[in-house]
């Protein structure tokens, strides 16, 4: 428990840096600097590449005009990071300088309100609540994508949207969701709450904390930029050579990924480093709370992980502009190269996703049901079960490619195995339950909704990684009812139940109760059935990512599409609640739930530096309970 | 005294086990282990069948069997984890104040020993069962080859064509003759595609330069679909056609209807 109990009220001046470049630059500088530089790359790439016959310009070839744009892309995302000041400290670095001691304190944004928000601020409090923004904001985009979706699909030979935008928005909406699935616990709690978690006073690099943010902010505008280059035909999978015959649309998903993936590297160095270098006295690695470890753990997968994301981007980068033919067989390439370097990210990747909203949850159990959290080593053997398994399984998503028949099996037996340290979390959190009684708040409901959620998740995955069931299954709805079941039912269930947790500590009030279980009863139930029919339409034989179908497969589809509505509704709802409760909500108690991690110790707002003197810790914070 | 005495001796496994599952909670999740077991046996064994193709070949067979069957194996571990969720939800706590401390227990190894052995046999259920499976294919296609009908599939955007060389014919509807079995060697013309006759429950991608094969056993009479289960732009959702399984004087028939000759 902590030792800190006192109250703390900011009382130091604003710093006033003057004359600084510091003080004048923020997000708006960004923006123009960013659109200059984007400008000045695709002129001056447009006009070195443009050839002329008898004095009239040649229209430029797709390889050259992929060239073009993908210059503008990165260009507008480094001006943006110029304008932004996120090279101000560097380049002193360079001339043998910092930034001084009034600047460092100017860029935490101390006392300049709101707007520190569109600044370059490196208190990890602020780009929480930027990561929360933007992970909603990419949410509301993927799930409206979602709902034209199953609009087109509500009857067959349904033609609400032309093939071009319906496959756009297969793609569109699944890179999207999986972007901010990737950041939705890890962004908004791994950097608001964490660091208090674990008794720090920042993050171990502020600026690099800032860093993150703002190159993921980056990539937003290139991903909409897809829209108007003709969208992408490939789905978020970008296979080869599909990916590579694709039009203009394509490089704004190329150039989206390879600056995601800076990003989430930066994020990921700040996060373990924070954590392995940063946690206060007495939190041995037996006492750091469960979130904690499943953050750490789900960041520490992605390093390794995100680089052969970037590196299949790049390549397919390079096909497109230099016809390298990495990926194309015609060329002596191979598609199948592009399929293991995905996968190879693409499936720890889900885990990554998956892991931090179980963990969330383990956070949560506890604290409502009044118990000591049950088998913490589980928890953690869970975790780091699932991390190592995880890079070894990819190839399961390409059992029917017809790449090494003979490796179906081993990685049949890789895949299975998950299953195991997958139990652990699930007695974890049924054991943490058992005969407790826990407290019906929102964050408490989450749990119950993930353990069904994944539960039929979890075993329809098992139908899967059988190859000779996988063998009619891959490629159907089927699929894709299932990760949505473990991505949204399972993770996005997790962070929900986070946001409702930790909402009080972040915004100083209580997210709306009566407009919360109104929305979790509607999300819930809608997304069951939802999936009900998608499973269903997959059972009977229905391909995924298809923007018509047969009469037959109509009762399944009309289903999912109702189930769809009510989940937009509930979201609608969960939006109003949590941007409603933001200003007008219930004034938060400092600790409302009683819990006794440290995050509950300090007021709200959260002082500059979190903590006046640092906790000691005694014993890890799941000390309830009576007996024994 | 002598009464008190006797309450003092530790009571026998068998006396802890009959306390054991005579507490309320101990109760409510054995019912709702139950009644979640029953639900989930019911559900593998009711939905699949409904929901599922006709089974017209060897693999399809194979592959419903697996979806069944896990399900029904799978209903009690994932029972134990809904009946005990269940049981607390009913014992839950409502109002604004956190509910009373429940019992410190910070963990129990024999029930953690338990689950993960139990989880583990599970998970060796699943791949034995799939590695038989496979193996079993694999040595029916290898015993199979000789007398094995051969299709030259082309998937191009967004077309199946399908070339019968022993026939000498080429079509873009599959029909096949029951009981023979068949070797689909795959390839693609452009982009990724996977070919898939629903029915007979194969797939298999079709790559540019490369052709990947697949083996079936048609063994049943009927119409099948083709489908392309792997997105391969505009069309994609049309590339589909359909087929038959016919009875060997039917497919003879059909072939020289086409204009090939009997193999």
């Amino acid at each position: 428990m902590s030792t800190l109990d006192k109250t703390h009220t900011s009382s130091r001046p604003v710093p006033n840096p003057k004359r600084s470049l510091i003080t004048r630059l923020h997000m708006g500088t960004g923006v123009v600097v960013g659109v200059i530089f984007a400008a000045l790359v695709y002129y001056a790439l447009k006009s070195s590449l443009l050839t002329y016959a008898d004095g009239v310009a040649e229209p430029l070839s797709p390889h050259d005009n992929n060239i073009v744009l993908l210059g503008a892309m990165f260009a507008w995302s480094i001006g943006f990071m110029v304008g932004i000041g996120a090279f101000i400290g560097p380049w002193r670095w360079m001339i043998g300088k910092d930034l001084t001691d009034e600047e460092i304190l100017y860029l935490a944004g101390d006392g300049q309100g709101i707007k520190r928000y569109f600044k370059y601020c490196t208190d990890h409090k602020v780009v929480g609540i930027q990561y929360l923004v933007g992970v909603m904001t990419l949410l509301g985009v993927g799930g409206t994508m979602a709902m034209m979706i199953r609009t087109n699909l509500a009857r067959p030979g349904g033609h609400f949207i032309t093939a071009t935008v319906y496959n756009s928005l297969v793609g569109l909406h699944g890179i999207t969701m999986i972007i901010a699935m990737i950041i939705v616990a890890t962004g908004p709690f791994g950097n608001y709450i964490m660091p208090i978690m674990i008794g720090a006073y920042d993050m171990a690099f502020p600026r690099l904390n800032a860093l993150s943010w703002w190159v993921l902010f980056t990539a937003i505008p290139v991903l909409c930029s897809a829209w108007f280059l003709g969208g992408i035909p490939t789905g978020w999978t970008a296979y080869a050579p599909l990916s590579i015959q694709a039009g203009p649309g394509m490089n704004a998903f190329l150039a989206t990924i390879i600056i995601f993936a800076v990003s989430t590297a930066v994020a990921g160095a700040n996060i373990t480093t924070t954590v392995i270098a940063m946690r206060t006295k007495g939190m041995k690695w037996n006492r750091v709370p469960i979130f904690v470890i499943g953050s750490t753990i789900s960041v520490a997968l992605a390093i390794p992980a995100f680089p052969t994301f970037m590196v299949s981007m790049i390549m397919t980068a390079l096909d497109r502009t230099y016809n390298t033919g990495f990926f194309d067989a015609n060329m002596g390439g191979s598609g199948w190269l592009y399929s293991n370097l995905f996968w190879i990210m693409g499936h720890p990747e889900v885990y990554v996703i998956l892991i931090p909203g179980v963990a969330a949850l383990m956070e949560i159990v506890p604290v409502f049901v009044r118990k000591p959290l049950f088998s913490y080593t589980a928890a953690v053997m869970g975790f780091a079960g699932i991390a190592g398994l995880s890079i070894l399984v990819w190839a399961h998503h390409m059992y029917m490619a017809g790449w090494a028949p003979s490796l179906n099996g081993p990685f049949m037996v890789t895949t299975e195995m998950i299953s195991i340290p997958t139990g652990l979390l699930f007695l974890v959190l049924i054991g943490t339950m058992w005969r407790g009684k826990p407290w019906m708040k929102l964050p408490m409901l989450s749990v119950f909704a993930f353990l069904w959620d994944f539960m039929i998740g979890g075993i329809t995955g098992i139908y899967l990684s059988d190859v000779p069931a996988d063998s009619y299954l891959h490629g159907s709805m089927f699929v894709t009812a299932h990760f949505h079941f473990t991505l949204m039912g399972a993770a996005l269930t997790g962070a929900i139940g986070g946001l409702a947790y930790w909402y009080p500590k972040m915004t100083g009030r209580m997210l709306h109760e009566r407009a919360g279980y109104i929305s979790f009863w509607m999300t819930q139930i809608g997304f069951n059935v939802l999936f009900f029919g998608m499973f269903m339409a997959g059972a009977e034989g229905q391909p995924r990512r298809v923007m018509d179908y047969a009469a037959f497969f109509r009762n399944s589809n009309l289903v999912s599409t109702i189930g769809a509505y009510t989940v937009g509704m509930g979201m609608i709802i969960l939006l109003w609640a949590v941007i409603h409760s933001w200003t007008k909500g219930k004034i938060a108690p400092m600790n409302p739930w009683g819990a006794k991690t440290l995050e509950w110790t300090v007021p709200y707002p959260v002082p500059l530096t979190n903590f006046d003197e640092l906790p000691v810790i005694t014993s890890d914070p799941y000390g309830y309970g009576k007996g024994k | 005294m002598a009464d008190h005495n006797v309450e003092e001796l530790a009571p026998t496994p068998g006396e802890r086990t009959s306390r054991f599952f005579k507490r309320t909670d101990v109760r409510q999740t054995t019912l709702f282990f139950i009644l979640w077991t029953t639900l989930f046996v019911v559900l593998g064994l009711v939905f699949y069948p409904r929901w599922m193709p006709t089974i017209m070949s060897v693999e399809m067979k194979s592959a419903e069997s697996i979806m069944i069957w896990f399900t029904v194996i799978s209903a009690p571990v994932a029972a134990s984890v809904l009946a005990v969720a269940t049981t607390a939800f009913m014992n839950r706590h409502r109002g604004d104040t956190p509910p009373p401390d429940g019992p410190a227990i910070r963990t129990n190894g024999p029930v953690v020993a338990v689950w993960t052995i139990t989880s583990l046999l599970f998970a060796l259920v699943a791949i034995v069962w799939g590695l038989t499976e496979m193996n079993a294919q694999a040595v029916a296609a290898g015993k199979d080859a000789k007398s094995a009908i051969v299709v030259e599939v082309t998937g191009s955007q967004w077309v199946w064509t399908f070339n019968y060389p022993a026939q000498g014919i080429e079509t873009h509807e599959l029909n096949l003759p029951v009981g023979v079995p068949v070797t689909f060697n795959v390839k693609s013309a452009d982009v990724n595609h996977s070919f898939w006759p629903v029915q007979l429950g194969v797939k298999i991608d079709a790559n540019a330069q490369v052709t990947t094969v697949i083996h079936s056993l048609p063994n049943k009479v009927g119409p099948i679909d083709v489908k392309c289960a792997e997105l391969c732009g505009l069309y994609h959702a049309y590339m589909e056609t359909t087929g038959e399984i016919q009875s060997a004087s039917d497919f003879d028939a059909w072939v020289v209807a086409q204009g090939g000759h009997k193999a």
